[in-house]
């Protein structure tokens, strides 16, 4: 274990890029080879290997982009033992990346887009409906808390556990903070919607009502086709309205 | 006044890279892009009104696998920056629904055209991949930082482009809509809103519970509680 603290915060540093040349062909590709690009300066000193190897890693990759850091450390890892002369190949290191990509992206996908993500927006919603513009710093944090925090501590964690990283603990910690997230979000939404029902303590008016519930409904039953789309909904909904009041 | 465009139509390229190229930190969700034009224009209550809707209606978009999600970070922008600017315009009550109306949908049009224009970026990006990967195998390392410095500077240049655009366009289309029909856009906004607030709830609701029993009574009991403590507590 060579690799230093500073040289695992530059990779971290650098993964927030792990996108910024996403493409169908490669998809995180570029940007797994230039995140991974200070260990591989370390461990691999003759600048022709080093070269041939990142060539290799630009090659498809994609996964969660925040718990990306993660693999992004085993993998530093892996080639830290191979440069050593250890019993690591590069298929080895390819399959390794391979197969925690796809556990990552699964878990990740969970936390991050289907619960801290509407959960962030969530409390943001609740401190902006009453006018705050601490609303959208409230929703900044929360998410960033995790995001960040994960984006930068993954490296590490991924680096020291190795290749059984999500055996390790990581994968049921982060199960129960979907849970623990999941059930206050809940409970947020109740608070919120009572909230747009009752802005100032004055209900709103009963047209106001019937409405936010229909919307709630066809929200509801539409919530599993993925077509139309939610946004494809909203401007059907946007348009409809436009007609009927021209019309009445 | 043409600072105060120049930031926003920035603000565009902002969040266009925060989207998906750098860090993906949430910054370019609407209701922060029109927290930030809300201070900007010193307009809030316009900005939050658009910015609400597009982040309810926003949370249900998902970039996941190789998936193009719906762009509602000019979208935000462009939304948020339309009925502010209408509003500057006549600051009356009406035209102040009439623009937010205006605002979240074409934040809409926006968000969801930006979706091609997205996909040219990813096809643009695929020919960079290519010449990366033989400038290495050449053992030219320093074409890594030189790829992902043109990955962000056309996806800026993509954002502030995509957002002027829509904006210029935008003003020039619907000024004269929102001055002559403000009555019947002010309805519709009436009859919209609530619409597209239940609509969001009910996918972030959907997000959360996932066919839980204990999650569903908790939403429940949130709301009635939420509900009564708002009443009594009301002067």
């Amino acid at each position: 274990m060579s690799l230093s603290a500073s040289v695992l915060r530059r990779m971290a540093v650098r993964a927030s890029l792990l996108q910024a040349t996403w493409n169908y062909e490669r998809q995180q590709g570029l940007g797994w080879a230039w995140s991974l690009m200070p260990a591989l300066d370390r461990v691999l000193p003759d600048r022709a290997d080093r070269a041939a190897r990142l060539a290799e890693h630009t090659a498809y990759f994609n996964t969660q982009p925040t718990l990306a850091s993660v693999a992004l450390g085993v993998v530093a890892g892996l080639e830290e033992q191979r440069a050593q002369g250890g019993p690591v190949d590069a298929d080895q290191v390819a399959r390794v990346k391979g197969v925690l990509g796809s556990a990552l992206a699964a878990l990740g996908d969970r936390l991050f887009w289907f619960t801290l993500r509407p959960f962030a927006a969530c409390v943001g919603l609740l401190l902006a409906v009453r006018g705050s513009w601490v609303g959208a710093l409230a929703m900044w944090l929360v998410y960033n808390l995790v995001h960040l925090g994960m984006r930068w501590r993954g490296v590490g964690w991924g680096y020291r556990s190795g290749p059984a990283v999500l055996a390790e603990g990581l994968r049921p910690a982060l199960e129960r903070l979907i849970e623990r997230i999941a059930t206050l979000g809940s409970l947020l939404v109740g608070v919120l919607m009572a909230l747009l029902l009752v802005p100032h303590g004055e209900p709103r008016e009963i047209t106001f009502q019937i409405l936010l519930i229909a919307g709630l409904m066809l929200g509801l039953l539409t919530a599993t086709r993925a077509r139309p789309t939610p946004s494809q909904w909203a401007l059907g909904l946007g348009v409809m309205a436009v007609v009927s009041a021209w019309l009445r | 006044m043409n600072l105060v465009y120049l930031g926003t139509i920035l603000l565009g390229g902002v969040a266009a890279l925060d989207a998906t190229p750098v860090g993906q930190t949430m910054l370019s969700q609407p209701l922060a892009t029109a927290t930030i034009l809300g201070l900007l224009w010193n307009d809030l209550p316009t900005a939050l009104e658009v910015g609400i809707v597009l982040q309810i209606l926003a949370v249900s978009t998902q970039p996941i696998g190789a998936r193009t999600p719906e762009d509602y970070a000019t979208g935000g922008v462009v939304g948020a920056a339309l009925a502010l600017a209408l509003v500057t315009r006549q600051p009356f009550l009406l035209i102040r629904e009439a623009s937010a109306l205006v605002g979240v949908i074409a934040g809409l049009v926006v968000a969801i055209l930006g979706a091609a224009l997205t996909r040219w970026l990813r096809r643009r990006n695929e020919s960079l991949g290519r010449w990366c990967e033989s400038e290495l195998r050449e053992g030219r390392e320093q074409a890594l930082g030189a790829a992902h410095r043109a990955g962000i500077v056309l996806a800026f240049a993509l954002g502030v482009s995509y957002t002027a655009l829509c904006l210029a366009l935008g003003l020039w289309g619907l000024t004269g809509a929102v001055q002559m029909e403000s009555l019947r856009l002010a309805k519709a906004w009436n009859l919209a809103h609530p619409l597209w607030l239940g609509l969001g709830l009910a996918r972030m609701l959907h997000a959360f519970v996932q066919r839980r029993l204990l999650r569903g009574a908790l939403f429940g009991a949130a709301l009635v509680c939420a509900w009564i403590v708002l009443i009594v507590e009301a002067p």
